[in-house]
């Protein structure tokens, strides 16, 4: 055991010595940390209360409809939402960055979304928003359920040009803007969805009335109703995956913090692995092997350094990006993430170690597998927008599992929720270390 | 009693290569200082690789203080201290530091340690230098600290792989009368080399080793009287080339026991140097080379590496 302690805190001691290794254990990954998360959240350390200024100057109703996903708990801590009147006095607020963006509704919005149901609201006086289903339309006189039923069948469904809704974007405020985009797509969306199912309680009646008046229906309605009858609501947009149950929202600075972190993890151990390659263009190796120490000693010893040198670097970058204001997540969550995560990149360092010829080999091969796991594990940008299947291919590397859990922790989540992907992370751990010590035996025999 | 006990020692590299060390079988006494002496390449590393247990020998027996090398090697190198042909020093640690992470990779720890780390520094004219990174030591200093850590713990037998290649006289000096210090407070010396004289002046026994096979072996007087009466004559020659032509002309001469050619220099192992002498500088004039020096010796083990071999020692 005391051996096992003096080879590890030797390697501990000669990587913190190395200028170069603590240039890329620490200072790489904070410096990069800093400057990604200034760069992308528009100098907010987190993606809340973006301020956005909304200019409605529709004539129908519709952008009140449209303006209703602004309410909701989740997007309501998000965005700080300001409605304004003055469209000059607000693109100059966009202008100085004094907020992320102006959205302007056009004042043929309505007109242009929906012609049905605006000509229903302009010439019977009806609230649109109200008729959505066959239970409302019930409260109808007669009258108004025929005059209804003509309006379908002379008013067109759709216009030949789309009403274009402006985000007037602030280029500083680049995330934020994404966000917003992404919320009126959202708003649009279910705009849509109700707008369909108006059409489609408004068409049911309107062919009631011409059945009743003798006419025959098929060549009086537009469209296609079976599709109309019944909303895809799968489509909808899921947004969610970036607001936690837990009231934490999606932080790219956070984010970034672990995702820097996990990838200089990478650089680091991928790095102490070589060095049993180095150990032998030093000659120690040899005089490791003739001390009277078991070779396995000697092995377990090293790796129990470089996991030690690892656990080290994650902690101090978990520190000081806390006190810049990255979040980490729950404490005990992170201390056992970080140990299973230095634990299987210390596998893939021993993996590169055990099959390459070389330090220089193995150096090579451990920056390639590095920067490809990082571009395929989402550290550069949000894991979440990456294909399903690069996310599940990426899982045969430890930087994708780190990022899956510390996004987790990230976003609230407890140990109880990150037991599964540790328990898998442990388990790709130990397939990276079954298949180095074949090649060490070979290398060592 | 030996302490070392090697038997028809084999050794190769690849199932169907040439063997690296033949059917080497030898002796080593508890308390003496035993050099192998030979060229480069002729095997020594191997041989000393296999009995501190790094290499695995193709055939053949080893043992030290009775315990064998394959079947109970901890017990081996628990009783040896290597200090390799090629540095094998942490450059980013201290002197102090390395030599406490070898002494505690012997097991040693404590007061023990602490005091064999201030003896061994000492001893190699360290002390001064001991909180210094090893990186910025010169190549003698941290050939004289490979040495100290090889001799941690004291073991009973002290293995060096050519010590004093590549360094400077006094660090060399330090390494041979530190080897002949040890070896008479009674560590037994396995000492490798393929300088005459450092083997000439060290050791109690020599084994002469090239290709493999060990070709002589015994005292310093028992290996010269294998070359008999005979006497080493050195001409040097103001040309650097034509050594090569004047040997091959001198071999064939009455009395010329041997001749060989090398750094404008030609060698002759001839029975009486006085006799050989005349006709050996007419024969150079005769191809137009000049003589700048003549050189008469008794014979050496440089002699009898010529004698065994065909060859001179640096060939």
């Amino acid at each position: 055991m005391k051996k096992l302690w003096t080879l590890a805190s030797k390697e501990v001691l000669l990587a913190f010595r190395n200028v170069g290794m603590i240039v890329t254990m620490l200072v790489t990954p904070l410096v990069l940390t800093l400057a990604i998360g200034a760069a992308f959240s528009g100098g907010s350390a987190e993606l809340a209360d973006i301020p956005v200024l909304w200019l409605n100057l529709d004539e129908g109703v519709m952008a009140e409809m449209l303006l209703e996903v602004f309410d909701s708990p989740e997007v309501g801590e998000l965005v700080a939402l300001e409605i304004v009147e003055d469209e000059t006095a607000a693109r100059a607020r966009v202008d100085a960055n004094a907020v992320a963006a102006l959205v302007i509704i056009p004042p043929d919005f309505s007109a242009r979304a929906f012609p049905q149901g605006v000509a229903i609201q302009q010439q019977l006086g009806l609230d649109l928003t109200t008729l959505t289903d066959e239970k409302a339309m019930e409260t109808l006189t007669p009258e108004q359920q025929q005059a209804i039923g003509m309006i379908f069948a002379t008013t067109p469904q759709t216009t030949t040009e789309p009403a274009i809704i402006e985000i007037y974007a602030s280029p500083d405020w680049r995330i934020s803007t994404s966000v917003v985009r992404s919320i009126i797509t959202q708003g649009i969306e279910i705009m849509n969805i109700q707008a369909k199912g108006i059409t489609n309680v408004m068409t049911q009646m309107a062919m009631l009335q011409l059945a009743q008046s003798g006419e025959a229906p098929t060549t009086m309605l537009p469209g296609d109703m079976g599709a109309v009858a019944e909303p895809d609501i799968g489509a909808l947009p899921v947004r969610v995956q970036t607001l936690s149950p837990t009231g934490r929202g999606f932080s790219w600075f956070d984010y970034t913090a672990t995702g820097m972190a996990v990838l200089f993890l990478m650089f680091a151990v991928t790095s102490g692995g070589r060095t049993l390659l180095a150990e032998r263009e030093w000659g120690t190796l040899p005089r490791l092997l003739v001390a009277p120490t078991p070779a396995i000693t000697v092995l377990v010893g090293k790796m129990a350094g470089i996991v030690l040198t690892g656990m080290l670097q994650l902690l101090v970058l978990w520190g000081a990006t806390s006190l810049v204001g990255a979040y980490w997540g729950d404490p005990l969550g992170v201390l056992l993430a970080s140990l299973c995560l230095v634990l299987c990149a210390s596998g893939v360092g021993a993996l590169i170690s055990a099959w390459s010829k070389s330090a220089g080999q193995a150096g090579a091969l451990g920056t390639a597998i590095t920067l490809v796991g990082a571009a395929l594990s989402g550290t550069f940008f949000p894991r979440f927008n990456l294909p399903l299947w690069v996310q599940r291919l990426s899982l045969v590397l430890p930087q994708a599992w780190g990022i899956e859990i510390f996004s987790r922790l990230q976003l609230g989540r407890g140990l109880a929720d990150i037991l599964p992907w540790l328990g898998g992370v442990l388990l790709l751990t130990a397939l990276y270390y079954g298949a180095a010590l074949v090649g060490f035996r070979r290398q060592f025999e | 009693m030996a302490l070392v006990e090697v038997k028809n020692l084999v050794k190769r590299y690849t199932p169907t290569g040439p063997n690296a060390v033949d059917d080497v079988s030898c002796e080593i006494q508890q308390g003496e200082i035993f050099s192998l002496l030979g060229p480069n390449g002729a095997g020594k590393t191997t041989v000393i690789s296999m009995i501190s247990t790094l290499l695995t020998p193709t055939g053949g027996s080893v043992t030290v203080a009775g315990y064998d090398v394959q079947r109970e090697p901890l017990a081996v190198r628990e009783r040896i201290g290597v200090v390799p042909q090629d540095l094998a020093l942490y450059n980013d640690l201290t002197a102090a530091e390395n030599l406490r992470f070898w002494g505690e990779m012997r097991g040693l720890g404590g007061a023990t340690l602490r005091d064999e780390i201030e003896e061994k520094l000492a001893l190699m004219d360290l002390s001064d230098r001991a909180k210094d990174r090893v990186k910025t030591f010169s190549g003698g200093m941290k050939r004289r600290l490979n040495l100290a850590v090889g001799l941690l713990g004291n073991p009973q037998l002290v293995m060096l792989d050519e010590p004093t290649v590549a360094i400077d006289p006094q660090s060399r000096r330090y390494i041979l009368d530190y080897v002949k210090q040890m070896n008479q407070k009674g560590a037994t010396v396995l000492y490798t080399t393929h300088y005459m004289e450092e083997a000439q002046e060290l050791s109690h026994r020599i084994g002469i080793i090239d290709h493999g096979k060990l070709i002589a072996l015994g005292t310093l007087a028992e290996l010269t009287q294998l070359v008999g009466e005979h006497e080493t004559l050195i001409l040097k020659l103001h040309q650097s080339d034509g050594g090569v032509a004047l040997a091959e002309a001198l071999g064939a001469l009455e009395g010329v026991y041997q001749a060989s050619a090398g750094d404008g220099e030609v060698v002759l192992n001839v029975v009486s140097a006085q006799a050989a002498l005349p006709p050996a500088l007419a024969q150079a004039e005769k191809l137009g080379l000049s003589v700048r020096t003549v050189d008469i010796r008794e014979p050496n083990l440089e002699t009898v590496f010529l004698h065994l071999t065909g060859r001179a020692l640096r060939d």
